[in-house]
């Protein structure tokens, strides 16, 4: 096994986080602002409250072009998509020239999306690429816990957001199992306890959507 | 002097040249796989795209082993005088070279004083750069010995390049020139005294940390930052994930000597480790290059290239300088002062282009100033002739135009001094420019080297 620093098995972890909340974010605005086009003009601000991110957008057309678009907007997919570039631009040994080369594509699909006159159909390329980025991640690493440190990151990320975004119950029973049966495989440090009770928390009848948020934020670290 | 369109129609493949450079986007390749540098404008860190021109520079086998001879014999010299200087200083003694030249540069380090390297080896890595006059005569115009870059660009193109048009590359005889990262390897493990080789980058917001992180994946050793190692009980230690230390023997350092160790050298510095210079005084660490090597490379040194090879070696040199006047000495400086436009002036202090000033582009109110200012600081500069060095067609949207290029010749040394059969040939983007550096603008090409 090589070696692998705490600042790049953050690194790697944070890289499968911001991938996939890149990645989900597009999917689930997609989702909601094809709902948003037909009704109240300002049910965006729903989206907003569930994502906990402050509802800074003047209007529909605001909310579509800042949130995706916009790298002053902190909370944009274009925002998060410049995190996941910065974490794999010093990852480039561990991951490889080649699967790092998706996420370059998906920054450039981003920017030109940025600027074409049907800006959000570009969204699809971001996507695209990170779909490659996964699966080259997964069949070219070698190092297996390089590849499950970048899927940790996936799977709380998920959790995180399908817990903001109240999905169903059974949705996030199943990642907490991938959750459960990856990590130990990943080398990385974590609060035992708090996995144990982020279990115990998705097994209820009446998810508690809150504590579930605040227990998965808490999960990697030092005990 | 062979060229590139030599190469293209002795296959009798006339319009090689055009389905060359119309195949693949191979710029589109580059930035797929982040080929870029990094440059600070108003305060601002901004990654540039470093444009690739697909037609190459073509050296022929017998003139690449004319090259090779030269610059194993250059390279050695300056190991044995950084040797000697920072040890008995024969060639002061001698006084084959004012000590004033030794000591008043800005590359000469006291702290290296009576240090020897792992394996005696201190310029691991050399960057030559030479240009080739329109008479076909090559001039060495520069030795980089403390960190020079470039390496990557050409050898990630050369695969893009192939894949873009194999069949072109088929049969064309050209030096394989993707080994970079055995010899560079191969250089480390050299000088390794036991344990990890990592490639130390201040990080990723530096001019070349694509380079960085490429060399790292190619040869397999571990980029790293300062923070990630430690020196405890006389040794470098990487900590890993889990806190567990793992012994390091070699450290390619892309760190400059200032910066490298805030216990020895800048005090301010974040980005070095504190005491890696004390161990490797100790011979418990190799560093590559080693540190102080800059008291070879100085403009002021080059000068002396010729005199130290033929003190050293007890040859000739076989590269030829251009021919370069040191306002130092009394003759030289009338020289300067009697032939001022027809010279370039160089900074001795200055790198990447800049500090060079051209005598024919002054004014003549700025002749003045700054002849005032070479009389008072005579040792500041060099002088030399322009060289008229030749143009190498770049493609532009279609069209051929001819533009000044040089060659940065990579020597590593091992066992023995190893030159790489290739080299970043950078081009001035603007017609009127002698400038090339990439942190000015320019482009760079691929240098094919035939084996016959």
């Amino acid at each position: 096994m090589g070696i692998i620093s705490i600042e790049n098995t953050d690194k790697l972890f944070w890289l499968g986080r911001y991938t996939e909340r890149v990645y989900s974010t597009i999917k689930i605005f997609e989702n909601r602002f094809d709902s948003i086009i037909d009704m109240d003009e300002y049910e965006y601000s729903e989206f907003c409250k569930r994502q906990d991110i402050p509802n800074i957008y003047s209007s529909r057309e605001d909310f579509s072009q800042k949130y995706c678009f916009s790298l002053d907007d902190e909370n944009s997919i274009f925002s998060n998509l410049m995190r996941a570039y910065d974490n794999a631009i010093v990852l480039r040994e561990e991951i490889g020239s080649d699967t790092l080369s998706y996420i370059q594509l998906a920054v450039y699909a981003m920017k030109k999306a940025t600027i074409s006159k049907a800006p959000l159909i570009g969204l699809q390329k971001v996507t695209d690429n990170i779909a490659a980025f996964w699966g080259l991640a997964d069949d070219a690493i070698d190092e297996s816990q390089i590849r499950n440190i970048i899927k940790v990151g996936k799977i709380v990320e998920r959790i995180d957001l399908y817990a903001r975004m109240k999905e169903e119950p059974e949705k996030l029973r199943r990642e907490a199992k991938r959750l459960l049966n990856r990590i130990d495989k990943s080398g990385m440090r974590y609060n035992h306890k708090m996995l144990a009770h982020v279990n115990y928390l998705v097994q209820l009848d009446e998810l508690p959507y809150g504590s579930l948020i605040e227990s998965i934020e808490n999960l990697v670290g030092d005990e | 002097m062979i060229t590139y369109m030599d190469i293209f129609n002795r296959e009798k493949n006339v319009e090689d040249l055009e389905v060359y450079t119309g195949v693949g986007d191979v710029n589109e390749q580059l930035a797929r796989y982040g080929v870029k540098f990094g440059i600070y404008k108003n305060n601002e860190f901004k990654e540039q795209l470093f444009p690739f021109d697909m037609i190459p520079r073509v050296i022929d086998g017998e003139e690449f082993r004319y090259l090779e001879k030269g610059l194993k014999q250059r390279v050695k010299a300056l190991n044995l005088f950084i040797d000697d200087i920072y040890g008995e200083k024969h060639i002061i003694k001698d006084k084959v070279i004012p000590e004033e030249f030794i000591y008043a540069g800005s590359g000469y380090l006291s702290q290296c004083e009576g240090i020897k390297p792992p394996k005696g080896v201190y310029s691991h890595i050399s960057g030559i750069d030479l240009v080739q006059s329109k008479d076909g005569i090559w001039y060495v115009l520069e030795d980089n010995l403390r960190i020079p870059s470039g390496a990557s660009y050409p050898m990630i193109a050369r695969g893009i390049s192939r894949r873009s048009a194999p069949n072109l590359f088929a049969g064309k005889h050209i030096e394989d020139n993707r080994n970079y990262a055995q010899l560079l390897r191969k250089t480390m493990d050299h000088v390794n005294i036991g344990g990890h080789t990592v490639i130390l980058s201040p990080g990723r917001y530096n001019a070349a940390y694509f380079e960085h992180s490429y060399l790292a994946e190619k040869t397999g050793a571990h980029l790293v930052t300062g923070k990630e190692l430690i020196v405890e009980n006389d040794k470098l230690y990487f900590i890993d994930y889990s806190g567990r230390k793992e012994r390091v023997g070699a450290v390619y350092r892309r760190i400059s000597d200032e910066y490298l160790d805030p216990m020895n050298f800048n005090k301010e510095s974040v980005i070095g480790i504190p005491h890696i210079f004390d161990i490797y005084r100790k011979g418990n660490v190799a560093l590559i290059n080693a540190p102080g090597n800059g008291v070879a490379d100085d403009k002021g040194i080059y000068y002396f290239v010729p005199k130290m090879i033929k003190y050293y070696l007890g040859e000739e040199a076989v590269l030829n300088n251009a021919p370069t006047f040191l306002p130092y000495y009394e003759k030289d400086m009338k020289y300067v002062m009697d032939n001022f436009d027809d010279l370039v002036i160089k900074d001795v202090a200055e790198a990447g282009g800049y500090g060079v000033v051209f005598g024919n582009k002054l004014s003549s109110e700025e002749k003045v100033r700054f002849k005032e200012m070479l009389k008072n600081e005579p040792r500041r500069f060099i002088a030399q002739n322009v060289i008229d060095f030749i143009d190498i067609d770049i493609m532009d949207n279609g069209k051929l135009l001819p533009r000044k290029a040089d060659l940065r010749a990579f020597v590593l040394m091992a066992e023995e001094p190893m030159v790489w059969k290739s080299g970043l040939t950078r081009f001035s983007r603007n017609p009127d420019s002698f400038i090339v550096n990439s942190s000015q603008g320019g482009g760079f090409k691929d240098t094919w080297v035939l084996s016959q």
